[in-house]
């Protein structure tokens, strides 16, 4: 560490010293407190324009918190954010974009089902001159802006199509797109190789120009030394010092940080291994990393360094069975052993604590003691019953070894500190007894005090014969915890170091790219780095193109029957045709007029229902009671219609109409102002508005003499040939299309169901806006249940009952995910002929339509497997975390 | 920690019985014939198939999961046994082939969602139509009314001189059994953990696919049990037997107070539900009040209930969150004071 400072201190600061720059923005006094936690204490700093400052601080220091501050995610309890001298009440992270501060997240909350383009102009689309939105000119300056960082992919793919490093770069462009007077950047390296970090310097000078003023936050201690002009140290959610670059060496800043000499927080190391407990050979998994072998033996601490993305957490992965390898071997002990589950390698001896401790490690609404026991709680069963004092005995010593500060057993987790939610994931591992332990980022987010404690475990546990593997971002704490070091860059080991050669800059070289010529390295020059600017490692790692874009070897059929699986409106296209070729052979009728002209009857009323149900899943809800609504509607229209044959047929569907969109608006109030959830609300509201329904008719019907007959040819009305409903339908297609494409309203949707968080975060009405797909849907509904009693004239209180099987399944045959962010109404159309075809070719063929039930059922069946097997093969082809 | 438990299950359950104690109370007074031997029997006889189907479906829902092709099982159930019996298969080995064929039929869900993790929403709404079309292949619209003395005994008498109907038998026995598991067992504790958060039960070594498998299995095989016991209460097999019961349960289910998001709930809970929405229904009935018409009941009663409790939930947290920040101000007026005196 000592050489480091000596290379950064003379950092020439063209002028900084001499002319003070403008003061732009920057927090005032502001304090923030979480639910018993103080993140940030009275912190005033300024950002001026064409400098960075840079914010250091340990992991919990405060860093995000006021990054967040700046960006409108957060309120302060306490004192203001201000910009060009006055204070700012920054309610959301579009008044923070209006006010021209440009955010880069280092968690970005982006939209998967979205494309690239949308992604980055989402909080300020572009228009036409007819107000819509403007993707072709959205996709325009999303290439360029995506140029200028050096991501050279189409802009108009969906955003899940890349990977972590590439999905910074978006973030990164995202915030050049706002063209901002502030620019924060939290942590936009962690995922990106050399080059890349140089192409985004190279984009911040040219902002220190435009007088830009910016905040850098960074663990990389080399970076902060090229970009930074000034540096402001937090610890503890206080600001400790705010220096000039040229006057904060490392080791100062460092000390800053932790508040105490580095020897202090990092115990004595031992020196005595045993045996080797576990070796890995050749371990690769395609497209992720290659060629892992190394070796541990017992009471040794071995890192794992290395840049996000390079594959570390990978390997832990498979070590522990979550993934599996593609070859290679692992051996624990003297048996070779290959884990089908985390179950199998527990059971071998080996423990993961995991980097994700909210989704990995603990369950946050259960209790300490729950969450203690769960990974040997059969050990706590006596015949096969669970007896308290068991359980407490297997959970108490850990715990109270670690000295963990607590209530009550039955005290939830997420009650406690970081670290002392760390201490119950210890304490559940240490409960298993196991012969290695790999620890995945264990003091990330921990309080410097916590974080020696957990040190000092883990240096007791290697000197008790564990075996551990450290993955760690942190340097300081690679460089003092491990006996030796591991650095992984792209999925290969790039180096490894001894106790007594390692060193901070050398593991950062290593896995930021420039070659340090250790086994393990394939391609060591940096013109080879390079050609994999977008990094794939699909250069070695075979199958790992597309087949569509491999050359023309692919033979036409191969590469249609492709198209066919992955595009869902051209399978069903096909489907279709499956169906009705055989079945015009066996039958001509198929094709007649009359028929033609009733299936497209059929498939207007199904259609338009369909609609109304994808509004609803796409936002990543579901309404269960849309049958219900058209059988309510059509009785009551039908109804007004007998009961006063004078009322005008137009009348009579905008009161069916008016009855779906009550019925939808309490369904969305429930969903959105109740907060149940809608599969709830809406199991309850079909068995509600049935009811209502059968009250209403009291078991009586209406037939089609009681009603005008300008109602019942309504429907049956036709214009050139065409069969009115039918173009109705066409009409609601592109109306509907229409809106979901070019309207803000319709791209919220999608983007509600992709990350309803992350949509509320930047601003979207998303109560409103679901509360309008409801209502809508409902409206549509209602409207259908005229058409419906129009179509079928006799009507009683059991119309369209269990039909809400049909339409889900049209939906989901469809292409419309049941997760929501993603479906067209093009694919909605086409499944909803693909069943009606069916039901069609299955009667004209003279099959049992008693057989149609199972034949749907089938249907819906194929084509979620074909789904889930698509986007199974999506995932392995290109993808590298 | 036994008492804590207490406390957690008598909140919400405590609230239903209280209702089903007024609900009870009502209709003892002012529906004629409603506390009635008689009638008190055959209205539990008339929740047998649901009441068994609850608790599988109870299992599941805590696990993140849903089997919307209960009622199809039970129906498929129903028709094999009756085709078996048609074909003068002795009693015992026709309840056996149906049992197995139920949980074939359970396998089969469990198997396309662990193995090809499909949401179950989906995959059982296409089972769903998959089993009763099946149903409907295997015996059209007919259905087979003669059946054996001793399946149409068990449908029809009561136990001894009690007037517990035998029909209500398996689930009597089974639930005790299924309470026991769920809240005493290694497997309960590992089901609530896949509810809780299905990432880290993985990776504590919970063999999420497999349980969950399993969990369809044990549905699939309560499924058949609930269709052998319908066949013989209603002394028919029919393809159309027992349609529109997967909401009923479901209802049941949630309104037991077991959380969609699921790791939250317990059986308790569920069985109170079970009574009152089948005392509702009875009282309707006897008020003339058709099947569809009690939806009206049951379904405002599913959606009020949820409703009142999350609004109590909300006023909760906010009460609770302006105790902490009057605390925190508190700590903090306490520092500053410090502070003051330090001279800084």
């Amino acid at each position: 560490m000592s050489g480091f400072a000596s290379n950064f201190t003379s950092q020439p600061n063209d002028g900084t010293d001499a002319e003070v720059h403008e003061i732009i923005a920057g927090l005032r006094s502001v304090t923030k407190s979480f639910g018993g936690t103080l993140a940030v204490d009275d912190v005033s700093f300024d950002l001026r324009a064409g400098e960075v400052l840079a914010l250091l601080g340990e992991n919990g220091a405060g860093k995000s918190t006021c990054v967040k501050l700046l960006a409108g995610v957060y309120q302060p309890d306490q004192g203001h954010v201000f910009l060009e001298g006055r204070p700012l009440d920054l309610r959301s992270p579009v008044a923070a974009h209006h006010h021209g501060i440009a955010v880069m997240h280092q968690h970005p909350g982006l939209f998967d089902d979205l494309s690239i383009a949308e992604n980055m102009f989402i909080t300020h689309v572009r228009r036409d001159n007819w107000g819509l939105l403007d993707h072709s000119g959205m996709s325009r300056e999303a290439r360029n802006l995506l140029e200028a960082v050096g991501l050279l992919v189409d802009p108009d793919q969906p955003l899940s199509r890349l990977r972590t490093s590439e999905r910074q770069l978006v973030e990164i462009a995202k915030a050049l797109a706002v063209d901002a007077r502030v620019l924060i950047m939290d942590e936009p390296t962690a995922a990106l190789s050399r080059r890349e970090v140089d192409r985004l310097f190279k984009v911040v000078d040219g902002l220190r120009e435009r007088q830009v003023a910016m905040m850098f936050v960074s663990h990389r201690m080399e970076e902060i030394y090229r970009i930074a002009d000034r540096v402001a140290v937090l610890r503890d959610g206080k600001l400790v010092a705010v220096t000039p670059v040229s006057e904060m060496p490392h080791d100062r800043a460092v000390q800053l940080m932790v508040g105490r000499p580095l020897s202090d927080i990092y115990p004595a190391l031992h020196a005595k291994f045993g045996d080797m407990v576990l070796r890995v050979q050749g371990l690769t998994r395609s497209g992720v990393f290659e060629n892992i072998s190394f070796t541990l033996k017992r009471g040794e601490i071995l890192g794992f360094a290395g840049l996000v993305g390079s594959g570390r957490t990978e390997i832990a992965r498979v070590l522990f069975g979550v993934d599996h390898a593609t070859s290679g071997s692992i051996h624990i002990g003297e048996q070779q052993t290959s884990f089908r589950s985390p179950a199998d390698a527990m059971n071998a001896g080996l423990a993961y604590v995991s980097e994700d401790r909210i989704g990995q490690s603990l369950i946050m609404d259960f209790g300490i003691l729950t969450n203690g026991s769960l990974p040997i709680i059969h050990q706590a069963t006596e015949f096969g019953i669970i007896r308290s004092r068991r359980e407490l005995g297997l959970v108490k010593p850990d715990l109270e070894r670690l000295r963990l500060r607590f209530r009550s057993f039955e005290q939830p987790v997420n009650t406690l500190s970081g670290g002392n939610q760390q201490k119950v994931v210890l304490s559940k591992w240490l409960a298993t007894t196991p012969r290695v332990i790999i620890f995945d980022e264990p003091t990330q987010g921990i309080d410097v005090q916590t974080k020696a404690e957990v040190h000092a475990v883990i240096a007791d546990l290697a000197r008790q014969g564990i075996g551990i593997i450290l993955i760690s971002s942190e340097l300081p704490e690679l460089v003092s915890m491990c006996h030796r070091v591991l650095v992984l860059r792209e999925g290969l080991i790039s180096a490894e170091f001894e106790r007594n050669e390692v060193s901070q800059e050398k593991i950062m070289y290593a896995a930021t790219g420039i070659a340090a010529g250790q086994h393990g390295l394939r391609f060591g020059s940096e013109s080879a780095a390079e050609s994999s600017v977008s990094g794939r490692v699909c250069q070695q790692v075979a199958s790992c193109d597309e087949p569509a874009a491999a050359p023309s070897r692919q033979s036409i059929a191969r590469v249609f029957l492709h198209h066919v699986f992955t595009r869902r409106e051209l399978g069903l296209l096909v489907a279709i045709a499956a169906v009705m070729i055989p079945v015009s052979a066996m039958n001509p009728r198929m094709v007649s007029s009359s028929n033609l002209v009733a299936l497209s009857m059929d498939g207007a009323l199904l259609f338009i229902v369909a609609v109304a149900q994808m509004l609803v899943l796409i936002t990543r809800n579901i309404d269960l009671s849309v049958a219900s609504v058209i059988g309510l509607a059509a009785y009551v229209s039908a109804d007004a219609l007998r009961d006063y044959p004078g009322l005008n047929i137009a009348l009579a569907l905008a009161l069916a109409s008016a009855v779906g969109l009550v019925c939808g608006l309490v369904n969305g109030l429930v969903v959105t102002f109740g907060r149940v959830p809608a599969i709830v609300v809406t199991l309850g509201t079909l068995a509600l508005y049935r009811g209502l329904d059968s009250l209403i008719a009291h078991g009586k019907q209406i037939s089609a003499d009681q009603v005008p007959a300008a109602w019942l040819d309504l429907t049956s009305r036709s214009f050139f040939g065409l069969p009115g409903v039918a173009i109705l339908a066409a009409g609601v297609l592109l109306v509907f299309a229409f809106a979901l494409r070019y309207l803000s309203v319709g791209r919220e949707l999608f983007a509600i169901g992709s990350n309803p968080d992350g949509a509320r975060l930047i601003g979207i009405k998303v109560q409103t806006r679901v509360l309008g797909a409801f209502a809508c849907a409902g409206l549509l509904a209602g409207f259908d249940g005229a058409l419906w009693a129009s179509r079928y004239a006799t009507i009683d209180a059991r119309v369209a009952s269990g039909f809400e099987l049909t339409v889900i399944a049209a939906v989901v045959v469809g292409g419309v995910a049941i997760r929501g962010g993603s479906g067209t109404i093009v694919g909605v159309a086409f499944g909803c002929l693909t069943l009606l075809v069916i039901r069609n070719g299955l009667t004209l063929v003279r099959v049992d339509p008693l057989w149609l039930q199972a034949v749907y059922g089938l249907v819906i069946l194929i084509a979620i497997t074909i789904d889930a097997l698509v986007g199974a093969r999506r995932r392995l082809v290109g993808r590298k975390r | 920690m036994m008492k804590r438990v207490l406390r957690r299950m008598a909140g919400w359950s405590g609230f239903l019985a209280a209702i089903f104690a007024g609900v009870l109370l009502y209709a003892t007074v002012a529906v004629p014939h409603f506390a009635t031997a008689f009638n008190l029997s055959q209205a539990a006889a008339g929740f047998s198939e649901k009441a068994i189907l609850l608790l599988p479906m109870a299992l599941l829902i805590i696990a993140r999961e849903i089997d919307l092709s209960v009622a199809s099982i039970l129906a498929l159930a129903s028709v094999i046994l009756g085709i078996l019996i048609r074909a003068n298969v002795p009693l015992p080995a026709a309840i056996l082939v149906v049992l197995f064929a139920g949980a074939m039929a359970g396998a089969l869900n469990g198997l396309l969602v662990t193995r090809f993790n499909l949401p179950s929403l989906v995959v059982t709404l296409g089972t769903m139509a998959l089993f009763r079309g099946i149903g409907y292949i295997l015996l059209g619209t007919g259905s087979v009314n003669e059946l054996p003395d001793a399946l149409t005994d068990f449908g029809i008498n009561m136990v001894g001189a009690t007037a517990i109907p035998w029909t209500m038998v398996p689930f009597l026995l089974l639930a005790p059994v299924f309470v026991m598991i769920l809240q005493w067992t290694a497997w309960g504790r590992k089901i609530y953990a896949i509810g809780g958060n299905p990432s880290v039960a993985l990776y504590s070594g919970v063999r999420v696919r497999r349980l969950r498998f399993w969990l369809f299995v044990t549905s699939g095989l309560m499924c058949a049990l609930a269709g052998i016991v319908f066949t013989a209460r209603l002394s028919n097999a029919r393809a159309d037997n027992a349609l529109g019961f997967e909401l009923d349960v479901i209802t049941m289910v949630l309104l037991g107070g077991i959380s969609v998001f699921g790791g939250r709930g317990n059986l308790i809970g569920v069985f109170w539900a079970l009574a009152l929405v089948a005392a509702i229904r009875n009282i309707l009935g006897l008020s003339q009040v058709g099947g569809d018409g009690q939806g009206v009941a049951i379904g405002l009663l599913l959606v009020l209930s949820l409703l009142l409790s999350n609004s109590v939930q909300n006023l909760l947290d906010k009460v609770r969150t302006r105790r902490l920040v009057k605390t925190m101000a508190l700590r903090r007026s306490d520092t500053t004071d410090l502070r003051g005196a330090r001279g800084n």
